[in-house]
Formats: C-alpha cells, structure tokens, sequence
C-alpha cells in the first residue's frame, strides 16, 4: 500500500510537472532558411516586391484573406469589407497596372521610359493617399464584426506583411538572386548587375521613411486591438509612401538590369511584369 | 485508500491532458508564414502549426503547448493548414512553361 501511494504521488508529481508553465528555448530554423524552403512565402516575396498600391490598407486587405474564420453568420459580412477595402484600392491598383505595363514595355524595348515611370508613380502616390480616408469605414465595420481574439490575429498578420514588405523593398530583399534563378543569368552578368544594381541603389533607402510607415503600422495596429476604435482618429498616414518608395524601388531595379540582360532575358521579364499588371485580387488556397 | 486513488488519479488525468501546459518560445513562425497562413482559434488564441508543434501569441511573446491538445491534434488530421497562394508573376508563367 505504502509502495502504491508512493508510485502514485511520482505519477502526479510527474504530471504536475509538466504543466508548469516553462521558459525553455525551442530550437528553429532561421527565417531566412525557412523562406527559402516554403513556395507560399516565395510567392509572398514576390508579390510585396510588385504590389504597393495600398499601403497599411493593402495588409488589412490580405490580412483578411488568411484570418481563418469559419463563423458562418461572420463570413458574409467579412466578404463585404473585404470588398469595400478592394473598392477603396482600386483607383491606385489601375495606376500600378499601368506602372507595370510601362515597365514591361520599357524592358521588352531595352530602355526604361524613366519618366514616364516616374510620372506614373506620382499618381500612384495621389491614388494611395486617398485610400486612407476611403477605407475608414470598412475598417470601423471589420472592428465592430471581429472578437478581441480575432482581433489581435489580424494585427499579428498586419504586422507580419509589413515585416515582409519592409524586407523585400528596403532592406536587402534578395531580388537579385531571384532574378539570376528566373532568367537562368550568368555568373558574369549576376557580377554586373550586383555591381550596377549597387551603385544605382546607393543611397536609394535612406530616403525612404521608414519610420513613418512603421508609425502608422504601429498606430493602427494598438487602436484595432483596443475595444473602441476609430479608423479616422489613428494617427498618420504612411500609404503613399509605401506605394511610392515601393514602385520607385521597383522601376529602378528594372531600369538598372534591363541594359545586361539578353534580348531572350528581356522578353521573359517582360512577360513576368505583365503578368502582374493582369494580377487578380482572387484568393487561391492550398 | 479508494479516495486517495480516485483523488491522485484525477490529478494525473488532469494534468497529463493538460494541454494547456505551455512553453515559451524564443522564436516564433517566420512572418512569411504567418502572413500566407490561416490560423485555428483555440482557448482565446490564434494558433498556428509550425515547426512540429502548434503555437501562438500571447503578451507579446510565442507560447507553444507541450502536449499537443486533442482539439488541435483532431482539427489537423482532419484538414492541412490552409496556405495561401499568391500565384502570378514569374512563378504562374514557369508553371505554364
């Protein structure tokens, strides 16, 4: 009997112990190697590098598409904002197809229409601006549909797309390695454009305000956690910036490769700009 | 004898389907991941399957579950994570190639 307790009282002891709450370290790839590894955050990659037109409001947007919520009475409402926030964008995504055609035609040609790249880019700017404002109240509604739990999702996948824009678009963001893999690029040509693609870029970052987009990312994301909220009190607006640094980041890449590329090169990246001027909003899953 | 039994072996069974037994983890899904997946809401948390184990948000900090619980074992034999695809661009055009 003395021996039963005593197994017993190990048994609980055991069990007890292991719902303890512990701080132990969990061993993980590096994000980078797990990027590397996972075609979804590829296609994510590539779609921040070529998608700018709606700012903060644009990651509310795609926040929603992943928020994994299977309320029936909810999804209907959730669908509507989702297309009031796409109505909002809509205006500067035209602009940004038209960015992408003047890109893709500039390298199909050899030569980047630079200003007329640059021209583009200023609507683009006006168009993003306005998306703010326009979006205030789908986002007033998405606050009101969602519980806090849901709630703090959507911030977390906010924060997660500015994480990754600001990767791929400020920091380095690895597009030359994709771009030798696409267009099967030699070593001699991944040398010269490293070497133009520096010297061009030079500077290029330090003009781009990223505190003021993550002030705004961070503004919105501590009012939409909070029970009340207005979208038109969060304070700052950081959308055109993030299209505009975005898209002009983006035409100078182009402008700087376009001239090493073969003509085969060219039409194949042609083709790849075009297909994002055709890119449907469409969700696609797994 | 019966009671003191009775009492420990709920505690055992308490704790050992606790799945609420969680650990703090030093870092999280990469926000690639978190940006393309859909999450299954459990307990008040949005959870997510990486790296072999299901975890979450929580005071600003990743949380895991030491014992997966059953609710989230169930949900992830019954269906895959949900990923979302942004197809288009260069990697719609090599699909076609």
């Amino acid at each position: 009997m003395r021996s039963n307790l005593a197994l017993l009282t190990l048994i609980a002891g055991s069990a007890l112990n292991a719902c303890a709450t512990q701080t132990a370290a969990v061993g993980e790839s590096s994000p980078s190697a797990s990027q590397a590894a996972d075609p979804a955050i590829g296609e994510l990659n590539e779609h921040h590098r070529h998608h700018h037109h709606g700012g903060v409001t644009q990651f509310v947007s795609m926040a929603l598409e992943t928020l994994g919520l299977d309320d029936a009475a909810k999804r209907p409402q959730l669908d509507q904002v989702q297309r009031d926030l796409r109505a909002c964008m809509l205006p500067a995504r035209d602009v940004e197809r038209d960015l992408l055609r003047v890109l893709a035609d500039g390298v199909a040609a050899a030569t980047v229409d630079a200003p007329r790249a640059d021209a583009t880019i200023a609507r683009l700017n006006v168009a993003a601006l306005a998306v703010n404002d326009c979006s205030a109240d789908a986002l007033n509604h998405l606050h009101a549909i969602l519980s806090p739990t849901e709630r703090a999702a959507l911030v977390d996948k906010v924060q997660a797309h500015w994480d990754v824009w600001r990767q791929v678009n400020h920091e380095d963001g690895g597009r030359l390695t994709d771009l030798a893999d696409e267009l099967a690029l030699t070593p001699t040509q991944v040398e010269q454009l490293s070497g133009a693609l520096h010297a061009a870029m030079s500077g290029f970052g330090e003009r781009f305000d990223a505190k003021k987009a993550e002030a705004h990312v961070q503004a919105f994301s501590a009012a939409f956690a909070d029970d009340s909220f207005d979208a038109r009190t969060v304070l700052g607006n950081a959308n055109g910036l993030l299209a505009t640094h975005g898209s002009a980041r983006m035409a100078l890449f182009y402008e700087t490769v376009t001239p090493l590329l073969t003509q085969e090169q060219r039409g194949v990246l042609a083709e790849h700009l075009r297909e994002h001027a055709s890119h449907s909003p469409a969700v696609s899953f797994n | 004898m019966t009671r003191i039994l009775a009492t420990l072996l709920a505690v055992v069974s308490l704790a050992s389907g606790a799945a609420q037994a969680q650990i703090e983890i030093n870092v999280g899904p990469p926000s690639g991941f978190i940006a393309t997946t859909s999450p299954v809401y459990f307990e008040g948390h949005a959870a997510y399957w990486y790296g072999d184990r299901w975890q979450y948000r929580e005071g600003g900090r990743w949380h895991g579950y030491r014992e997966e619980p059953a609710y989230l074992r169930e949900y992830r034999g019954r269906r895959a994570p949900e990923r979302r695809s942004y197809e288009g661009g260069h990697r719609a055009i090599a699909r076609r190639r």
